[in-house]
């Protein structure tokens, strides 16, 4: 038997805001979270960058942490926020047992912390407690160890792709009857280690990211977190359902280890295989959350898929990253749960930054924020080492 | 859930990547770490592409490969890599270029190669496969993540064939400074681990991958029961679980033929193992142990089901890794139970094929 899964439950952490009504307020005003880096000093201190703007004493308190600690990560902290506010909102007063279970994912965990302390320790031993919260599980052990989640523990890495993957994961794990509940999201901080990465790369817009125009010049690198709790539909609370999860799918592109093909085959083979799974048509698509980073080769490369995939009649689409940044391993993740807020409210989210389009393409991302009949919406992420996902939310 | 093993390749401290000559000749030396026996490279990977491909990535295409060349399939229908600490020796060299170099990068090469799905991703790009592909890093659980996840594809019947990695590589840089948290004993005799009665184990590294099928073929080695895993247990809790995957599998504990336990030679964390063997299994199972041949590091327990795997095929217990003097007449299920510091627990249900 195929279980139904819904999500009950959703937090999120981003440069423009600091739960789902913050985030929502932003969206509104149209207000982006892209501005000069002051998290900590770096070279590149004039590029653009997603930021909270909160210090790690205040995420702290925002994580309710009062004792004494001095062991937790950024990224820790934020994926800690994200998921009791999903956790919270899921009207669960615990989330343990044998069939509960937590999927986490990032990218670099806890390398803000690495980066500060590494060179000390070659040295002597005076941090070396910290050593055990540099990699990438600590994160999801922080959020086991709070809840008390005892079995199905695990933390994806799949580059961009991350935190999508641990959404389709988690899904699975519902659907084919191995889990009733599971918490699935991801997180990741800024760190001096990324934005060196993709400077080095040269794919760092010097302006803030545009996606899907003509004149983009690049990604913008952000931090953030996001939880969503998922369950399956004959256990979970009627009232409490936001939306349900009906396709998913990852795929291969196989082509290059950092950059998609022009023709975008990978991100096509992703968005009709989560079609497939969910048994919709490309009509039956609404929205479209899609990964626009910015960069020349990904825009293009998705925008040649959508219009594949859709042909004339493509839907409402629009990239947020020029609201929050690429969160890298919590992107996936907190562009679910943006997807769920446009099934749940009944809107589209606009496409910042959006002048003209980009040349041989014929589409045209939303830019206002709109109300709208929304059935299903699908979200993209894409990551390096061709790791492509496609999820779809559906209105139940 | 059950999978059948239908292919494994190891490349380990050990001479394990030559399938017909374990145990022939075990390596032991006195050491903090040991490192990986590797192979010849050039039979696997091109010589343009070696000259610059980190060693992890050599490691994991060079088994992965040799994993498939005795599979039923040439391109496998899934891709899945556990990790726990993913391409840690370009991750060490980009974050020393920033932070001794203030952040004047010169090669951007170690940011690519540092990504934990490069592994995953570079074999699906040798093989064009377009197929499912994650990768779990996870500390102790990155590898039972894996296999978890391949199970679960063969059940979806997204896949008839899924090739799972368990891979993780040790840096100079790991051991030194692990070793101020105590993770290791002063240079040991790896034969030897058990008998120290010190805190701290050997450091060890990796390279196993398994075919996992839907369908038995003439060369299954096994067929993977079930997976379980528990965070922060305690000695209660991991006896509920294992009676639970027992009660699951329809077996009692006498059912058990051999026990394969995660002792790593540490008084403190070796303790629910001897508590285990003592009150829990039956003393007429075999009871045997493995990281004395490969150190101790997360991804273990693909070493440990490698060497589960040719166990049951050729129904003999090497004398190296025997714990007890029990006997069986037939080795048909085989539990391996490790835990990495009482955090990550793992239980690993095997049984021979019929």
């Amino acid at each position: 038997m195929l279980r139904k899964i819904v999500v009950t439950g959703i937090g999120i952490i981003s440069a423009i805001g600091n739960n789902v009504e913050e985030t929502l307020v932003s969206v509104y005003g149209l207000k982006s979270g892209i501005k000069k880096l002051s998290l900590f000093d770096s070279i590149h201190n004039d590029i653009p960058v997603g930021e909270i703007s909160v210090s790690h004493d205040d995420l702290l308190t925002l994580a309710g942490i009062t004792t004494e600690q001095k062991f937790y990560t950024r990224t820790t902290l934020l994926g800690l926020i994200a998921a009791q506010q999903a956790v919270l909102n899921a009207g669960l007063s615990e989330f343990s047992g044998e069939r509960t279970g937590l999927i986490s994912a990032t990218t670099v965990g806890g390398m803000d912390l690495n980066e500060q302390y590494y060179k000390s320790l070659l040295v002597n031993a005076s941090f070396k407690d910290y050593l055990e919260v540099f990699d990438s599980a600590d994160c999801a052990e922080k959020i086991a160890g709070y809840f008390g989640i005892k079995h199905n523990v695990t933390t994806i890495s799949t580059a961009c792709s991350s935190s999508a993957n641990a959404v389709m994961t988690g899904a699975r794990l519902i659907r084919n009857n191995h889990l009733d509940r599971v918490l699935v999201g991801g997180a990741d901080a800024l760190t001096k280690f990324t934005l060196n990465g993709f400077f080095a790369l040269e794919i760092l817009s010097p302006t803030g990211c545009r996606p899907f125009d003509q004149n983009r010049n690049g990604l913008t690198i952000g931090e953030g977190a996001a939880f969503l709790v998922l369950e399956a539909k004959d256990v979970a609370d009627k009232e409490r359902i936001l939306c349900e999860i009906t396709g998913f799918a990852n795929t291969n592109e196989a082509f290059h280890q950092t950059a998609s093909s022009a023709d975008g085959y990978g991100a096509l083979m992703a968005m009709e295989k989560a079609l497939k799974v969910s048994g919709l048509q490309p009509s039956h698509i609404n929205y479209i959350n899609a990964h626009g980073t910015g960069t020349v080769v990904n825009d293009l490369s998705e925008g040649r898929a959508i219009e594949k995939l859709f042909e004339h009649t493509a839907p409402k689409f629009s990239s947020t990253k020029a609201f929050t940044g690429h969160t890298l391993g919590a992107a996936g993740a907190i562009e679910a749960v943006l997807s769920v807020l446009s099934v749940k409210n009944q809107m589209v989210f606009p496409n910042l930054n959006f002048t003209a389009p980009i040349e041989g393409l014929l589409l045209l991302p939303q830019t206002e924020v709109a109300n709208a009949n929304i059935q299903h919406v699908m979200s993209n992420s894409f990551g390096f080492g061709g790791s492509n996902t496609s999820l779809i939310f559906s209105k139940t | 859930m059950q999978a059948y093993i239908t292919s494994i390749s190891n490349i380990s401290p050990q001479p394990t990547f030559d399938l017909d000559t374990f145990p022939g000749e075990v390596v032991g030396q006195e050491s903090k770490f040991l490192a990986c026996i590797e192979p010849d490279y050039r039979n696997f990977i091109n010589p343009i592409q070696l000259r610059r491909m980190p060693r992890i990535l050599k490691m994991a295409l060079a088994s992965s490969q040799m994993c498939i060349n005795h599979s039923p399939v040439a391109s496998p229908d899934g891709i899945i890599v556990g990790t726990g600490l993913g391409c840690l020796e370009n991750l060490e060299k980009f974050l020393l270029s920033i932070i001794e170099d203030n952040e004047h990068v010169l090669s951007v090469l170690p940011f690519i190669n540092s990504t934990h799905n490069a592994v995953a991703a570079q074999i699906a790009m040798l093989l064009k496969n377009h197929s499912y592909n994650t990768t779990y890093c996870h500390r102790g659980f990155s590898f039972e993540s894996a296999l978890t996840d391949a199970m679960m594809l063969l059940e979806d019947n997204e896949a008839n064939h899924v090739l799972v990695g368990g891979i993780d590589e040790c840096t100079p840089n790991f051991v030194f400074l692990h070793n101020y948290l105590g993770y290791w004993k002063d240079p040991v005799d790896n034969l030897q681990l058990l008998q120290y009665k010190t805190p701290g184990t050997i450091a060890g590294e990796g390279s196993a991958f398994f075919m996992l099928s839907n369908e038995p073929t003439d060369n299954t080695y096994a067929k993977l029961q079930s997976v379980s895993t528990g965070f922060a247990l305690d000695n209660k809790e991991v006896i509920a679980q294992l009676d639970l995957l027992l009660q699951n599998a329809g077996l009692g504990i006498t059912d058990l033929d051999l026990v394969i336990f995660g002792m790593n030679g540490d008084v403190y964390f070796d303790e629910i193992y001897h508590q285990l063997q003592n009150s829990y299994f039956d003393s007429s199972s075999v009871y045997g142990y493995y990281k004395h041949l490969c150190g101790d590091y997360y991804t273990s327990t693909a070493f440990a089901l490698w060497l589960v795997s040719i166990i049951i095929r050729n129904q003999s217990v090497p004398a190296v890794v025997r714990l007890n003097a029990a006997n069986r007449k037939q080795i048909r299920h085989v539990l391996i139970y490790n835990h990495i510091r009482n955090k990550e627990h793992s239980m690993i249900l095997v049984s021979s094929k019929e």
